[in-house]
């Protein structure tokens, strides 16, 4: 109890801190999608095809846009305040219905990819730091090299073109056929067919670098002190690098994996967009396109929100896997 | 085709604009194949916010609209105005009063009688929420409904263009004892959860994120209709992506398919792939280079003259779009029954557009231009708008004239702009609709000069251009009306309103052994009760 107290108020500190934090951001993206030019309700109107002047008016009032901002930013906070992140102006729906529908196949696709790509990762980098001028080790430095220069989009359309058109293994889009297979199974199949090539997509950008990063990280363990000791204890070599070298090798790997993973809308975009993956970041980029402020800020919120809890729970983490952490 | 109606009574002579017997209602090719009952459609969707087109415009709402929703009339090859949900009409020898008899055994999705009640609803709906509904039924005085299938339009003045209106696309039938709750129509949730249409295709899923999909109404009113089973709509937004789709046959029909010229060519070697631009007559895409009247350089005629002898539009629907479409000669579409290709026409003239810019009082400056100016380029059709705003840059800089291109990033960005005046040319384009009223008449009335898109927002007023389309608006006679438009092309291309691009690229991609594929005007927006999958 009485050693546990100064992480309590450790983990206190920093939620009070991460809620000041929220709030920043809240009536920073407010402020900033007030600036930009254009108007939702001018793209509403225009997406319908015209409309007369009394009825751009009453929309305005029914939307609350034709009050000034600060009292705009006031009933904004204390809905969120509430739980309510508002109603989008395009679905007509509350945001949180909406971003709640959209969240699952998101974090399908995510996890997927990255979790895929830091184990296939992890295991290159160990092996071509071990054989620094090895055939595979090259083989990771030109893939990262690749990985990172190439857009995510060229990569998605180009395996679309090998996997889909030329040897159609693999749909091109959407997440389920649109026969409607009925059996619990044949869905998850479906959706397991329809996912590979996302996946894929976004796992080779994440694997490009989750294999730099354990190549570097691990070329560095290899080389200190506590290594050698081991070595020279006599320990296999099997042992030294992945009881010894790996463990601590990994650190970095994990707090990438953890910012990333609070990162998954911006990292999902586009990918969403080439393969029409049904998830949060499709609706990013068309609430954008349509000035549906309301899902917007409620989609920023919610990624802010994820990346502040992710670090959170990437420091816990940190505790465990690294002992000096919890003195220091 | 409706061979369940007798047609007899049709005395719709004044009202049918267009009076082309259309003989062959099947598409060549299909003729002697039997239909069957029985498949699956795959189409697909950008996303649409309704399924409801009575309060909605444009292709996305209305494609599957017109499946889910019948109307009084479809409208067949030829603009021929045929029977569906009313069995048959008359109209009063003033032209005010349109009586309409009503197919009596028709059932709207959940079971419940569709009655002339409904229709008078779906009317007033329409009138008083669809963008084009003052333009369409504002000369709609009241309603009356004397049987419970029988109702009658009485109108405040005549209304020529009315049975074209009458199609599901922009008038569907809807349930009014769904909709009439009190609630406003234009958010009314019944439009996207649990629809209740009246149409060949009931809603079976609706997944906004992910796809909608329609299947057969078995107690549709015309008997064994429609053929397919069901119809999908996945929702394919990358137009990159909806290309390899429509390669692989992962979407069958592909109406508004968005595809460039060079896609065309690309799926027209493909096998079992193919493309036709027929079937977009009445939607009657153009596209223009709108100019803001109300400042210099461009309040001066002779400087929009000018520039129309500067731009080659042959050269751009030739070469840059492949010869795939036509140069526009005025403010309708080719494929309206009103177009006429009798306007001046400003040929290509880089010397001629010089010295007309000299006379004008535009000589080059000592910083070697004429003038300068912004052209903003909308965010919808990049397609069409990119290569045409960049050709005007390039023979603008043959005149000395410094031309900006601003692509706006968003839609609400642009509209802003247009419809706020704040702007000095843009990129633009607009459906006429089939009926001139509808979709051009917005453009060139003084009354229409609004902070409204697609309004007359370039600021184009003249009191002989406005007693024209006044007088063309009622007009019954179909050759005097014809003959009205013919002066009002005119007109608008002698003034320069604007400065007509070629017309849109507008393609349908289609897969082998689709049969009874719509030969309507309204292509894909029309009912699709007899399309059918071949063996």
């Amino acid at each position: 109890m009485v050693k546990s107290a100064p992480v309590v108020k450790s983990i206190l500190r920093k939620i009070a801190s991460i809620l000041l934090l929220l709030l920043a951001v809240l009536v920073l993206n407010f402020v900033l999608i007030y600036a930009a030019p254009g108007d939702p309700v001018e793209a509403l109107v225009g997406e319908m095809g015209g409309a007369t002047p009394e009825l751009i008016a009453e929309l305005r009032a029914t939307y609350g846009l034709d009050r000034p901002l600060w009292q705009q930013i006031g009933v904004y906070l204390g809905n969120v305040v509430q739980g309510d992140l508002g109603h989008s102006l395009y679905y007509d729906q509350p945001v949180t219905t909406l971003i709640a529908s959209r969240i699952g196949p998101t974090l399908l696709l995510i996890t997927t990819a990255l979790f895929s790509a830091i184990i296939v990762g992890t295991i290159l980098g160990v092996f071509s730091a071990q054989r620094r001028n090895s055939t595979l080790s090259h083989f990771v430095t030109v893939l990262s090299l690749a990985g990172f220069s190439a857009p995510v989009f060229w990569i998605g359309i180009m395996l679309i073109l090998l996997l889909s058109v030329s040897f159609p293994i693999f749909p091109i889009s959407g997440m389920t056929s649109s026969d409607g297979t009925t059996s619990t199974l044949g869905y998850a199949m479906d959706v397991a067919h329809h996912l590979v090539l996302p996946a894929l997509t976004l796992g080779l950008i994440y694997l490009a670098f989750y294999s730099r990063l354990a190549r570097t990280s691990m070329i560095e363990v290899l080389e200190a002190d506590y290594i050698r000791t081991a070595r020279a204890k006599g320990l296999s070599r099997r042992s030294v690098v992945y009881k010894h070298a790996l463990r601590n090798a990994i650190l970095p790997i994990v707090t990438f994996a953890g910012l990333q993973f609070g990162q998954v809308i911006s990292g999902a975009v586009l990918v969403e967009t080439v393969f029409a993956w049904p998830g949060l970041g499709t609706l990013a980029f068309d609430s954008i396109l349509r000035r549906d402020t309301p899902t917007l800020l409620g989609i920023l919120f919610f990624s802010s929100l994820m990346v502040v809890v992710m670090n959170l729970l990437t420091d816990l983490l940190y505790r465990r896997i690294d002992p000096r952490i919890k003195t220091s | 085709m409706f061979t369940i109606f007798s047609a007899n009574q049709r005395r719709l002579l004044p009202l049918i604009v267009a009076a082309f017997a259309a003989s062959a209602t099947l598409p060549a090719g299909t003729a002697f194949a039997e239909p069957k009952q029985g498949g699956s459609l795959t189409s697909f969707s950008t996303g649409y916010r309704t399924l409801n087109p009575g309060v909605q415009s444009g292709a996305a709402t209305g494609a599957p609209g017109s499946q889910i929703f019948a109307g009084l009339v479809t409208v067949e090859k030829g603009y021929e105005i045929a029977p569906y949900l009313a069995k048959s009409w008359s109209v009063s020898d003033d032209q005010l009063t349109v009586t309409f008899d009503l197919v009596e055994d028709a059932r709207f999705h959940d079971g419940v009688a569709i009655t002339g009640e409904d229709v008078k609803f779906s009317l007033e709906t329409v009138k008083a929420n669809h963008p084009f509904g003052r333009s369409m039924f504002g000369s709609v005085e009241s309603i009356d409904v004397p049987e419970p299938h029988k109702v009658v339009l009485n109108l405040s003045q005549p209304v020529p263009g009315l049975m074209l209106s009458l199609q599901p696309l922009l008038m569907p039938i809807m349930p009014k004892h769904i909709y009439d709750d009190g609630q406003d129509m234009k958010k009314h949730p019944r439009n996207m959860e649990d629809v209740v249409g009246s149409g060949p295709f009931k809603v079976e899923e609706n997944i906004p994120a992910e796809r909608l999909t329609l299947v057969r109404n078995e107690d549709f009113f015309i008997a064994d209709r429609p053929y397919l089973d069901r119809i999908a709509y996945p929702i394919v937004k990358d137009p990159l992506t909806r290309v390899l789709m429509l390669e692989k046959g992962e979407i069958a029909y592909a109406p508004f398919s968005g595809i460039r010229p060079n896609d065309a060519k690309r799926l027209e070697n493909v096998d079992g792939v193919n493309m036709t631009t027929d079937g977009y007559d009445a939607i009657g895409y153009i596209h223009y280079l709108e100019l803001n009247l109300r400042d210099k350089p461009f309040s001066d005629r002779n400087v929009r003259e000018a520039l129309a002898h500067a731009i080659d539009t042959d050269f751009l629907s030739k070469v840059i779009f492949g010869g795939r479409t036509v140069p526009g000669t005025g403010p309708l579409h080719t494929g309206n029954l009103f177009y006429s290709a009798d306007t001046p026409h400003y040929d290509a003239d880089l010397d001629k557009a010089a010295s007309m810019l000299d006379e004008a009082g535009y000589p080059k400056g000592e910083n070697g231009e004429r003038f300068s100016f912004t052209l903003d380029i909308p965010s919808w059709a990049p397609q069409a708008h990119v290569p045409m705003a960049e050709y005007i840059q390039a023979q603008m800089a043959k005149l000395d004239i410094k031309v900006e291109l601003r692509r706006a990033p968003d839609f609400g960005t642009w509209v802003k702009r247009i419809s706020s005046w704040d702007y000095e040319a843009t990129m633009n384009g607009s459906f006429n609709y089939p009926d001139p009223v509808i979709g051009m008449h917005r453009h060139f009335d003084c009354d229409n000069i609004k902070n409204v898109i697609w309004s007359n927002t370039q600021g184009y007023c003249d009191p002989e251009m406005d007693k024209m389309l006044d007088a063309a608006a009622i007009e019954t006679d179909f050759e005097a009306r014809k003959k009205i438009y013919a002066d009002i092309q005119a007109k608008a291309q002698q003034d320069l309103a604007m400065i007509y691009m070629p017309q849109d690229f507008s393609a349908t991609v289609y897969q082998d052994g689709i049969g009874n594929l719509p030969d309507s005007p309204f292509g894909g927006l029309a009912p699709l009760t007899n399309v059918y999958l071949e063996d």
